[in-house]
């Protein structure tokens, strides 16, 4: 765990002090091991608690929906800049009032994979908190070897507007992004809804994924709705697939790729298929992608003339 | 206990285009597999894509949607919208596993009478070839061996 440098935190401080922001959010250490919680900072003393560092998975943006009309400062991973863009272009935010604090992230840990590690310890997290019987090595695991499998496909390790940065940006990568996409299209449609219905039975319908994801800002919940009451809420495979199929098809166009879903969700299901699949299409049909400019307008909400119309009778 | 079984499709028919063709291809007399089931809509851009899920949810063997001409929508540009949407949608489908043709798109005007009732038999026709909707239905219709 490793706090913000005293600049950094300073100027927050001074920030707050100074009513440019109502309130910061930011990480801080929590009770559980490799686990950074979210930080809500409304007084300039507080500011020591904030942390950056390969525990903070978060994407923050997802908590800018409780704050309309306060003055927020906020700090962003690359990824997650890329959402706020997206929430911005929809008319949900402005820049305006926000003052972001950047996290130059060469990568989030994936807990999951600590597991496997144990008794070593990671690169750049000397200090952190262990779980129970568990002690310092000698090892250094690089954290590249650790990283969540969604920063192998990072799209921006730092964000590109930002008042103050944190850390020295690493390289970016560019992966090929799409590339499980153009796998699995490849299979027949049967192998596919095997693949896609085993990948789903994973999930439990706890909704994390939803509660998660900063573009997810409908009042009332397709789930939850009552009139029309779309959806029964079991765990039977339609139910799940409908849950999971019109979750993400609600983010077409939308999704700016930070894979905060997939990176929350308790049962590890990958969710960034789907949601890739829909980005790789708005990218070929309508060369949009969610994540860069806050002054284009979302795809669906404009047309062509010449747009494919081949997929009719 | 043999059933015999019969696709269950749902079309969902703009007011002002594709119901009046529907209405044309009637009072023409014109002969159509009586599969489908209308839903009239105000615009193809009143289909949001969770109606069409749902309806495959619900035990419906396809989903058809049509809808004015691009450039003849009387809201100026709601099939457009609805292009953009329903072409992810139809992609993405597919890309999940439901069988392609479950659910289709077209555009029929009012005066398509004729163009009405050969899109009911094609799309009757091959909802008929993928056999029962087995993929996304809450109760799935048991298939003979």
């Amino acid at each position: 765990m490793s706090q913000l440098p005293a600049e950094v935190r300073a100027c927050i401080a001074e920030w707050l002090a100074q009513g440019e922001i109502d309130l910061f959010i930011g990480y801080e250490a929590s009770s559980l091991p490799f686990q950074a919680t979210p930080a809500f900072i409304r007084q300039p003393e507080e500011v020591d608690r904030l942390i950056w560092d390969a525990t903070c998975e978060n994407n923050l943006v997802s908590f800018l929906k409780r704050y309309r009309g306060q003055k927020v400062g906020i700090m962003l991973k690359g990824c997650d800049a890329r959402s706020l863009v997206s929430l911005m272009r929809e008319g949900q935010w402005i820049r305006e009032r926000l003052r972001i604090v950047a996290a130059a992230c060469p990568g989030v840990l994936d807990v999951r994979r600590m597991v496997e590690l144990a008794h070593t310890e990671i690169e750049n997290l000397p200090g952190q908190l262990l779980p129970q019987g568990w002690q310092h090595g000698e090892t250094l695991t690089p954290l590249a070897d650790i990283r969540h499998v969604t920063c192998a496909l990072c799209l921006q390790h730092t964000p590109t507007d930002y008042d103050l940065l944190v850390g020295d940006p690493p390289p970016e990568e560019h992966p090929d992004s799409f590339a499980a996409v153009r796998e699995i299209e490849a299979l027949s449609s049967d192998e596919r809804w095997q693949f896609f219905t085993q990948e789903l039975s994973k999930c439990n319908l706890c909704y994390t994924c939803r509660n998660t994801c900063p573009m997810c800002y409908c009042n009332v919940c397709f789930v939850d709705q009552d009139a029309p009451r779309w959806f029964t809420a079991t765990t039977a495979p339609p139910d799940i697939h409908f849950y999971q199929v019109m979750r993400t098809f609600h983010l077409a166009g939308r999704c700016a790729g930070c894979y905060a879903c997939t990176r929350v969700c308790p049962q590890g299901v990958n969710l960034w298929l789907l949601l890739d699949k829909l980005r790789a299409d708005v990218w070929e049909l309508y060369q949009d992608d969610a994540g860069t400019n806050p002054d284009a307008k979302p795809p669906l909400t404009t047309y062509r003339e010449e747009d494919d119309n081949s997929f009719v009778l | 206990m043999e059933e015999t079984w019969e696709p269950k499709i749902v079309a969902f028919l703009c007011n002002w285009c594709s119901y009046a063709g529907a209405d044309l291809a009637g009072s023409s007399r014109l002969q159509y597999p009586p599969n489908v089931r209308v839903v009239r809509v105000p615009c193809s851009g009143r289909v949001s894509p969770i109606i069409i899920v749902a309806a495959l949810r619900q035990g419906m063997d396809g989903v058809l949607v049509s809808g004015c001409h691009p450039g003849d929508c009387h809201y100026l540009a709601g099939n457009y919208y609805a292009r953009r949407r329903f072409t992810l949608l139809q992609r993405y489908l597919e890309y999940l596993g439901i069988e392609p043709g479950r659910v289709q798109f077209t555009w029929i005007s009012a005066s398509e009478g004729t163009r009405f009732a050969e899109v009911i038999t094609e799309v009757t026709e091959s909802v008929r070839a993928l056999g029962p909707a087995q993929r996304l239905t809450i109760n799935p219709r048991e298939v003979q061996p």
